[in-house]
């Protein structure tokens, strides 16, 4: 089935989401859909998908106007979507959820199907697992399973490899080639311009909310990379690596429960100066070590010694870690750090004024302006946190920081952000604080953890199974430890 | 604020539509039944001040919950958190031999303490035996529900005498005045206006209201602060429960004159709801408080008046209250 | 802003202008208006109704007299609602009497007295009258219920296959004492004088429920007390209560077979809710003692007093003349009504007193020695239950 967006904008109150997009993704193709974060592709395919309005334009399925202003009528015209995180119910097995939304059918009936669908693609599942027992890839492959059984003519994939495994992924390429082959639109939503390479015989890149960019295969990155960011982004080059001072963090045969996997054996020194990369697939144990040094978790066995001062267990933890110059800063910024109803004065004044019975409206609005000059955050002091942008809200996270902070703890600081502010704040990072800081972030791009850390630590299933100056150290050598493979194993 | 006023307006039309149509089916004259709710809480200098002595708990009982619902804390113990206070209080006033103004002083701040410590004790059991203080609320209000009965009927009965319906009345000297003509202790608005001025400043103008708000959004933040939410947690409950406690203490003292087992007589419960009615700003505390308070006090006059089933006065205040939370329901859904 | 300014002021404003309307008052010349404050339902086939009616009655008989009234008058019904407050009520609307029905008001009647020095009050089964400090506008009114509740004990006695007899009580105090102590006493005489049973083989259990009624999480339940009763032997259950649950129960049991019986208290048409598990019920009758106070305010002629109205032994029925009596029900066998008869004769010619010594209290100690006789005012302030009662004395 052709689908045909005819010059489709959005607007959100005031916001231009999408401004006049059209495109067509034809029968039997697969058609890529790439832009960075906030570039309006999520919007374009909720509007298909029926679970949001279009204000202008309309869309035609085979040539004929389709009314979708709902999910179940998309659905009903056969459009299915896949999406980043399963939508499944994780207590029901598998043969369950694959039964959701199907025709009626008899057990057997369904086991039959699931089956054939299984081996056609070659995927391996039981069908008497519950959900919640399976890695997301898995169920993922049960998703696009029960769509396919539910015979759609337009599937819409949303960042499908995220959080698979590199197998898996072998295991989807195919899988979706197959079903273009068959005569399925597909629609893929990604930022990995390889994949979309791999995969698409289209193109189309979308810049704050336009086309800006179609093109059949074969592709030319910069091309691509000039329509997604309106430039190639050049990085800074990397700085010099830094002079490693006395030990500030220890951490001794920790073991400890969070994410999927915990942590294990884990033995890590971070000495002044260093930066510090963690590397891993989502959920390997990266965050769980960075909760474990900001002391916002206890371990359950080892120790975590701090310039000298072991924490202590339990809640008052972080305040000691506080006190210890250490600073933390989440990935989820609205959820774990920010408060999204209040402005950004009165986070200063939460973050500065200790002690004081009153607030302090003058002093902390001027020391909440000297951030918004220093820091250029887009926003006034009376903005509330969720006014700002995700860049503009990391900014705001930064210049919250104790400027006395030795130790700085970031997980995936770059997290949504166009690769300017990324920059920006790395850049601040590294210039603008002592240069004996230390700092251990996390991050699920390679490239960003290569660029700006002296040292890479891989987590693998809550192992650590690389320690290594990034100099020490390759590509090649990190992909494989981060899906599992030891050097020198298959 | 326009947002506001509608509900305001729509509230009331729902209100009254729904309660004339729970007066029609029992058969009553719709109109005159207004009328008397009206007259009963507004025709003389009297009813209007029966209706500010109902108004003086709701306000303080609402005051004390606007710091717990900053912090996103439902305080639904605030019913036995008055309790307390009254019980504390009245442990004082028991004591012979002090001078009376002396041991009201006392009585003043032992209720407050009795109060807070009750809250407190909900909040210990959130903040230490992970138990949801919705759940803890209740369930302290049901002790100290047994423990006033307790104390009524054992150690505090009236001599020779095992009445659930209340302690012997305390010495005059221990009422608190009111003026002549009046039915509400002046003390009693005085300290309720003292405590709505406290804490709009302490809500809006200090670090506490500021640290209360943090937490009520985002308490996995608040620690990124240095804002420790269990603390803050029991602090917030501790002053909700001690203003309670002085309504408990102004029930006992200003009221009743006795401890009575219904001494909170429901005034936590129904600040809730008001509360929540309001959108927690306190400027419509008072005004929302003094409605219920007059409803309360008007509706009196049906059973009286037009010799309607006194029940009907309690489906009135739930239609109220059924309202409310429509509106609340519809505000949440804009 | 300033909307909400406008908005608190607007407020004001219309109260302030409904402070100046004029209070509304239907008092004429030759109405006389007086208020009814009832503890509990007006239609409770007990005390309270037996209180309602008598207002009724007045009302038919007096002319130009009109009752106001409000029932359930309790913190547990009506939480904030204090008995001042409902005076202050009562006399805006031209009441010039108030009649409050509950020892429970005590407190609140003496204060409202204290506040209307020129409105009347008849505080029921108080004795603020006795006291020479209280308000000279306060008079207390009670009727000799001793009688009945003789009478009750006397017929539960006869009646009764287990000799095991179960008293429903309210709370603890002097005049339920009195009370369960002249049942008891009724029923001992029939037992032994009567029956000529021995004394040690007649049970007589006392359950104090904590209040008047049944006040849900508060008091025990009458209901489930009842039950326990029957449930244990006890055959016949006394009410001491003011509503009927333990002559619902019995009806209950009754009907699933088992050969029991209640007596209810208060209401003369209290049977009528279960008249075969009704062995009769000793009541009140409001209206001489109404009529004598009010009779009185309309002359001038009103004065502090202490009134313990009893029965007029010669015309017990008659509810313009006897204040206590006992009513028949469908379960007393007819023997037992001609052996009541003469007992209720025997203790209106004084043949019979039972509140004669030798008599020990509960705790074995010496109420009255041999052949003498208590005073009133010691049976008024009977300080605890008397021996071979079964049931707490405070």
């Amino acid at each position: 089935m052709d689908v045909e967006f005819q010059h489709i904008s959005k607007n959100f109150g005031q916001v231009q989401a999408l401004t006049d997009v059209s495109l067509t993704a034809r029968s039997s193709t697969i058609h890529g859909l790439i832009g960075e974060n906030g570039a309006g592709k999520s919007t374009l395919m909720k509007i298909l998908t029926g679970y949001q309005s279009k204000s202008s334009g309309s869309i035609l399925l085979d040539g004929v106007e389709a009314q979708l202003n709902n999910p179940s009528q998309a659905s009903n015209l056969g459009i299915g979507m896949l999406y980043q995180e399963p939508m499944d119910f994780p207590p029901l097995t598998v043969l369950e959820n694959f039964s959701l939304g199907t025709p009626r059918q008899s057990r057997q009936e369904l086991h039959f199907a699931l089956k054939t669908l299984s081996i056609r693609f070659g995927f391996d599942l039981d069908p008497d697992l519950p959900v919640e027992l399976l890695t997301v890839g898995e169920r993922q492959q049960i998703e696009l399973l029960r769509l396919i059984h539910c015979n759609i003519k337009v599937l819409i994939l949303d960042e499908p490899t995220t959080g698979i495994s590199p197998a898996q992924k072998e295991a989807l390429f195919p899988a979706l080639k197959q079903l273009a082959a068959d005569g399925l639109t597909i629609l893929l939503v990604s930022h990995k311009l390889e994949e979309v390479a791999n995969l698409c015989s289209e193109v189309t890149v979308l810049r704050h909310g336009k086309l800006t960019h179609h093109t059949a295969a074969p592709f030319h990155f910069p091309k691509l990379l000039t329509a997604m960011f309106g430039f190639v982004p050049k990085r800074k080059d990397k700085g010099s690596a830094r002079d490693k001072g006395s030990p500030i963090l220890i951490c001794k045969n920790i073991e400890a429960s969070g994410e999927r996997q915990g942590l294990h054996q884990c033995d890590i020194t971070v000495a002044e100066g260093e930066i510090i990369g963690l590397a891993g697939l989502d959920g390997a144990g990266q965050s769980t070590f960075l909760r474990l040094a900001a002391g916002l978790i206890s371990p359950d066995q080892g120790k975590v010694t701090l310039f000298n001062n072991s924490l202590p267990h339990g809640a008052k933890a972080y305040i000691r870690a506080q006190e210890l110059h250490t600073s933390f800063i989440p990935a989820d910024r609205l959820e774990e750090s920010l408060f999204a109803g209040i402005s950004l004065r009165d986070h200063f004044s939460l973050r500065e004024e200790h002690g004081m019975f009153w607030q302090s409206r003058t002093r902390t609005r001027q020391r909440t302006e000297e951030a918004i000059t220093t820091f250029s955050i887009k926003g006034t002091p009376e903005d509330l946190a969720e006014d700002l942008s995700g860049g503009n809200q990391q900014r705001l996270l930064l210049s919250l920081l104790n400027r006395n902070s030795r130790l700085i703890l970031l997980e995936n600081p770059t997290r949504g952000l166009d690769i300017q502010s990324g920059q920006w704040i790395w850049q601040h990072l590294r210039d603008e604080l002592s240069p004996d800081t230390a700092i251990i972030f996390s991050s699920p791009e390679l490239d960003e953890i290569l660029h700006y850390s002296d040292r890479i630590i891989v987590f693998h299933d809550g192992n650590i199974v690389l320690d290594s100056a990034v100099a020490d150290t390759s590509h090649g050598a990190i992909a494989a430890a981060m899906t599992g493979m030891r050097e020198g194993t298959p | 604020m326009k947002k506001l006023i509608i509900d305001i307006l729509l509230g009331s039309l729902l209100v009254f539509s729904f309660t004339s149509l729970v007066l029609l089916i029992a058969g009553a004259p719709v109109l005159d039944a207004f009328k008397h709710i009206w007259l009963g809480a507004f025709a003389s200098s009297i009813k209007i001040s029966q209706v500010l002595s109902v108004w003086v708990p709701l306000t303080l009982c609402s005051c004390g919950l606007l710091f717990t619902f900053r912090a996103n804390l439902w305080n639904i113990g605030i019913e036995g958190q008055v309790t307390m206070g009254a019980i504390g209080a009245m442990a004082v006033l028991r004591i012979p031999g002090i001078d009376p103004t002396l041991t009201l002083c006392l009585a003043f701040l032992t209720s407050m303490l009795c109060g807070g410590a009750w809250g407190l004790f909900a909040g210990l059991l959130k903040t230490r035996g992970g138990v949801h203080e919705i759940f803890g609320g209740l369930g302290l209000n049901f002790v100290s529900q047994g423990f006033i009965l307790w104390l009524i009927f054992g150690p505090w009965k009236r001599p020779g005498i095992a009445s659930m319906s209340g302690t012997e009345l305390l010495n005059r000297k221990l009422w608190l005045a009111s003026l002549p003509g009046w039915r509400v202790a002046t003390a009693g608005i005085i300290i309720t206006i003292t405590i709505l001025i406290l804490t709009w400043l302490f809500l809006q103008k200090s670090r506490l209201g500021l640290k209360l708000k943090a937490i009520g959004q985002n308490p996995k933040a608040a620690l990124l602060y240095a804002i420790s939410p269990e603390r803050y947690y029991l602090q917030s409950i501790f002053i909700a429960g001690s203003c309670a406690g002085i309504a408990g203490f102004i029930q006992t003292t200003g009221v009743y004159h006795r401890l009575i087992p219904s001494i909170s007589s429901g005034y936590g419960y129904l600040a809730l709801l008001l509360v929540m009615l309001s959108g927690y700003k306190i400027v419509l505390i008072p005004i929302l408080a003094f409605f219920f308070a007059s409803l309360n006090v008007g509706a009196i006059q049906l059973p009286i008046v037009l010799q309607l089933d006194s029940a009907l006065a309690g489906v009135i205040q739930g239609c109220c209250v059924l309202c409310a939370l429509f509106i609340l329901g519809i505000r949440h859904d804009r | 802003m300033t909307r909400k300014i406008t908005g608190i002021l607007a407020v004001f404003v219309a109260a302030v202008a409904l402070l100046l309307s004029p209070a509304q008052s239907h008092a004429s010349a030759d109405t006389f208006i007086f208020g009814l404050l009832m503890v509990g339902p007006a239609n409770d086939h007990g005390w309270s109704q037996a209180h309602f009616e008598a207002g009724k009655e007045i009302e038919r008989n007096i002319p130009g007299s009109k009752m106001i009234y409000i029932d359930k008058v309790n913190p547990a019904d009506r939480p904030g609602v204090t008995i001042p407050f409902l005076v202050d009520d009562l006399v805006s609307k031209g009441a010039k009497l108030i009649i409050g029905n509950s020892d429970d008001m005590t407190d609140g009647i003496r204060e409202a007295a204290i506040l209307h020095p020129d409105i009347k009050f008849i505080h029921i089964s108080g004795d603020d009258a006795l006291n020479p400090d209280s308000p000279e506008n306060l008079s207390n009114l009670m009727g000799k219920m001793e009688y009945g509740q003789m009478m009750a004990g006397f017929a539960a006695a006869m009646t009764t296959k287990t000799g095991k007899i179960g008293y429903l009580g309210p709370l603890i105090n002097d005049e339920t004492k009195r009370l369960a102590a002249s049942c008891f006493l009724g029923a001992r005489y029939a037992w032994t004088e009567v029956l000529k049973k021995d004394p040690a083989d007649l049970s007589f259990k006392i359950s104090w429920i904590g209040f008047w009624f049944n006040i849900p999480g508060v008091t025990s339940d009458p209901t489930q007390v009842a039950k326990n009763f029957f449930d244990s032997g006890y055959d016949v259950v006394i009410s001491g209560i003011d509503t009927t649950e333990a002559l619902i129960v019995a009806d209950q049991k009754k009907k699933e077979g088992a050969d029991v019986a209640a007596i209810p208290y208060d209401y003369e048409g209290a049977c009528e809710i279960a008249p075969d598990a009704c062995l009769g019920v000793p009541y009140f009758n409001w209206y001489p003692g109404y009529s004598y106070f009010i009779n009185n305010i309309k002359n001038n002629d009103w004065k502090k007093e202490w009134l313990w109205l009893g029965p007029n032994w010669k015309d017990m029925n008659n509810t313009k003349k006897s204040s206590i009596s006992f009513k028949n029900g469908n379960a007393l066998p007819g023997d037992v009504q001609t052996k009541l008869a003469v007992f209720a004769k025997g203790l209106g010619n004084e043949s019979i007193s039972l509140f004669t010594g030798p008599l020990n209290f509960q705790d074995k100690s010496i109420f009255l020695k041999e052949g003498e006789t208590a005073t009133e005012k010691q049976i008024w302030n009977l300080p605890q239950l008397l021996e071979g009662m079964d049931g707490s004395s405070k």
